[in-house]
């Protein structure tokens, strides 16, 4: 907790500078040079790297950037700095397994390696995606009724009763504390009462995640998001995420949304501004283990292929240099009820598998629609147990994540994108069984993907 | 050898501000006229930015640094510019005001949106963001803007924007303004939903549209 005043102190004290010129000329300039310095190179056909000298590169880089930039505090406009002992320290610190959830249904989340000969785990939902309240624990029990699905997460209720939530206001406080109950119900309705929580997915501000902090709602064994801003910058509101969670206990995600072909440039400078997130939010968001979402400036999806690569790139980084547990989550572009999203999820399921990621999914559509549901969920971790059972080597999962991209690559093309149907057109709601024709989809890919070898 | 008007368009290429700066000096210097640097100097060389973005060639510092050069450039030209508007009002540019609605802190999607229509030769005011509504509608007012542009990445503050369409209404200004929406989250039908009077799927959409709304597409 003193360490933390420490930091709090530098957001404060720290060297004043604009927003624009921490963008351009802190992180922008800095990965520009990181990556001619450590001569970071991306190959669109090799979405997983297998060059370990190049994995470790990015690793350096990022560790660099950190010691160099620190982080930005937007509500002050200053640098809060970080020493060399901190960082150090920090990464020595990240825990290695993580128990979540209670009883008969917890699980140890692990931080993994590359071949590692344990299985990865699996967060089952769609986070963030707004869901309607009147399916929303239908939605919920779609993906935690799924045998495979370790642990749960959800989307966001985005009106209660009819109500719009709009963030910082009172509604959001119902809408959140609403969204625990619902899923305490869903684990309870399919007997995991005990599974451990990403939750709080509709706390937009603080708000709601500050009021759920409880014991029968978000409690000490379940997990919440202290997202870092674009790029390597918080705020106060963000700091106040982490704060709480001091004396209550609960688990921290840290969650940097890096943008490929943001201010990191292409995939190198985007993996390297990533590896640098993940690094100092152990410090300024207290994390316990670490989602890496980074996303497309164009498509927002993490199925593309320059985002795969930095997902692979930051997940073997940190394998290789400094193990911490990563949770990979799977965005792709397509939504329920497409047969392309099958695809892209089991392209994304295989890269984040034999990267040394557990997996969250999936917030079909970009997570911009409820068209998502747990088969997909299902199919993530079926794709990525079969990576797992192979001992798939990374060039046999890069040949994979070829062919399947060459299956769904055409949606990025698509005018309006490939949304697919919402929830309720894609599941029965009382007997919470997909359709029979979404289920048809489901079982002609699994059938092809089979007979070719994968399954 | 390169002319003057060929050297203003790389340095904005290049996102170098201090030399598009010395070389619009020297293209004044030499009798060139402000419309003339603006339109055959600094325009192609912000469509040339913008067409690289939109192939993946440019990321978003070259945008942002171009849109630097390009500001700077203009401090020089603006006043220069609006004496020749006072004359000849077809030479006006519109002015845009942007922002991130309340709630909201996400700025990657709006800059680039701003940056965009900068260097479409508008004039973008760029109010950051998590901005409230009031303030918004006082800056329009007081700077005279065209159009009032709204960004929201958080689907929870999107309501904002319909909030603001509302205000707008409430106080007999909605005539004044064309109000365009944008956001991950934003689809055409929710604008038209709430009376915006258009949305972009990207920032080079949303130039097309609010080209169209002024009446140049």
């Amino acid at each position: 907790m003193r360490d933390y005043l420490g930091i709090l102190d530098r957001a404060y004290d720290g060297e004043y500078i604009s927003e624009e010129n921490w963008d351009l000329e802190k992180v922008a300039a800095s990965a520009r040079r990181l990556v001619r310095k450590y001569r970071l190179e991306w190959d669109r056909n090799q979405i997983i790297p297998t060059d370990d000298a190049l994995i470790d590169a990015v690793f350096q880089a990022g560790l660099e950037m950190a010691i160099e930039l620190g982080v930005y505090c937007r509500s002050t406009e200053r640098i809060i700095r970080l020493t060399l002992d901190e960082i150090e320290e920090s990464l020595r610190a990240m825990p290695q397994t993580l128990v979540m959830g209670e009883g008969k249904d917890a699980r140890t989340l692990y931080a993994r390696r590359i071949g590692d000969e344990r299985a990865p785990l699996f967060f089952g939902g769609s986070p963030g995606s707004p869901i309607p309240e009147e399916y929303f624990l239908e939605n919920v029990i779609s993906y935690v009724q799924e045998p495979l699905i370790d642990l749960a997460t959800c989307g966001t209720l985005t009106a209660i009763a009819g109500r719009e939530v709009r963030t910082g206001q009172p509604l959001e406080i119902v809408a959140t504390r609403r969204e625990l109950q619902l899923l305490h119900t869903a684990l309870a309705r399919v007997g995991r009462p005990g599974m451990g929580m990403l939750a709080a997915q509709s706390s937009v501000s603080e708000l709601g995640d500050l009021a759920v902090a409880q014991p029968n709602l978000l409690r000490r064994c379940d997990s919440h998001l202290v997202p870092l801003l674009n790029e390597l910058k918080l705020d106060f509101r963000n700091m106040a995420r982490a704060v709480n969670s001091w004396e209550y206990g609960m688990i921290n995600a840290s969650l940097p949304c890096v943008i490929v072909g943001g201010l990191g440039g292409g995939p190198p400078g985007s993996a390297v501004i990533n590896v640098a997130s993940f690094i100092v939010s152990n410090v300024v968001c207290l994390a316990d283990y670490h989602i890496l979402h980074p996303i497309h400036i164009r498509h927002v999806a993490t199925t593309t292929r320059e985002v795969l690569w930095v997902i692979s790139a930051v997940g073997q980084a940190f394998a290789r240099n400094a193990p911490a547990i990563i949770v990979a989550d799977i965005y792709p572009k397509s939504g329920a009820g497409t047969i392309e999203l099958l695809y892209e999820t089991a392209a994304n399921a295989i890269v984040n598998s034999v990267s040394a990621c557990h997996l969250e999914g999936c917030g079909s559509a970009d997570g911009k629609l409820p068209n998502c549901s747990g088969l997909e969920a299902r199919w993530m971790a079926e794709v990525a147990l079969a990576a797992y059972r192979k001992k798939m080597t990374r060039e046999e999962a890069n040949q994979w994540v070829l062919r399947l991209l060459e299956r769904y690559e055409k949606v990025f093309a698509q005018e309006g994108g490939n949304p697919g149907k919402p929830f309720d057109q894609v599941y029965n709601l009382k007997t919470l069984r997909p359709t029979p024709e979404w289920q048809a989809m489901y079982d002609q890919v699994k059938t092809e993907l089979k007979v070719e070898g994968l399954i | 050898m390169e002319d003057a008007l060929s050297k203003i368009c790389r340095a904005v290429v290049e996102g170098d501000d201090v030399s598009v700066v010395e070389y619009v000096r020297e293209a004044l210097q030499a009798g060139e006229s402000p419309l003339r640097i603006l339109n055959e100097g600094l325009m192609p060389g912000a469509d040339i930015v913008g067409k690289r973005f939109e192939e993946g060639e440019y990321f978003l510092p070259d945008l942002m640094l171009a849109g630097r050069a390009l500001k700077a450039a203009m401090e020089i030209l603006k006043p220069l510019l609006a004496a020749a508007a006072a004359t000849d009002p077809t030479l006006k540019k519109a002015r845009i005001v942007i922002a991130t609605v309340q709630t909201d802190i996400h700025d990657i999607g709006k800059n680039i949106v701003a940056s965009m229509l900068a260097a479409a030769g508008y004039e973008v005011i760029d109010m950051g963001v998590d901005v409230p509504l009031n303030a918004i509608i006082e800056k329009a007012e007081e700077t005279k803007a065209d159009i009032i542009a709204l960004s929201a990445l958080l689907t929870t503050s999107m309501p904002y924007m319909k909030d603001l369409i509302e205000l707008l209404k409430a106080r007999g200004l909605r005539q004044k303004y064309r109000v365009m929406v944008g956001g991950a989250s934003v689809t055409p039908e929710w604008a038209e939903s709430i009376g915006a009077d258009g949305t972009g799927r990207d920032a080079v959409e949303a130039v097309r549209l609010a080209r169209r709304l002024l009446g140049e597409g």
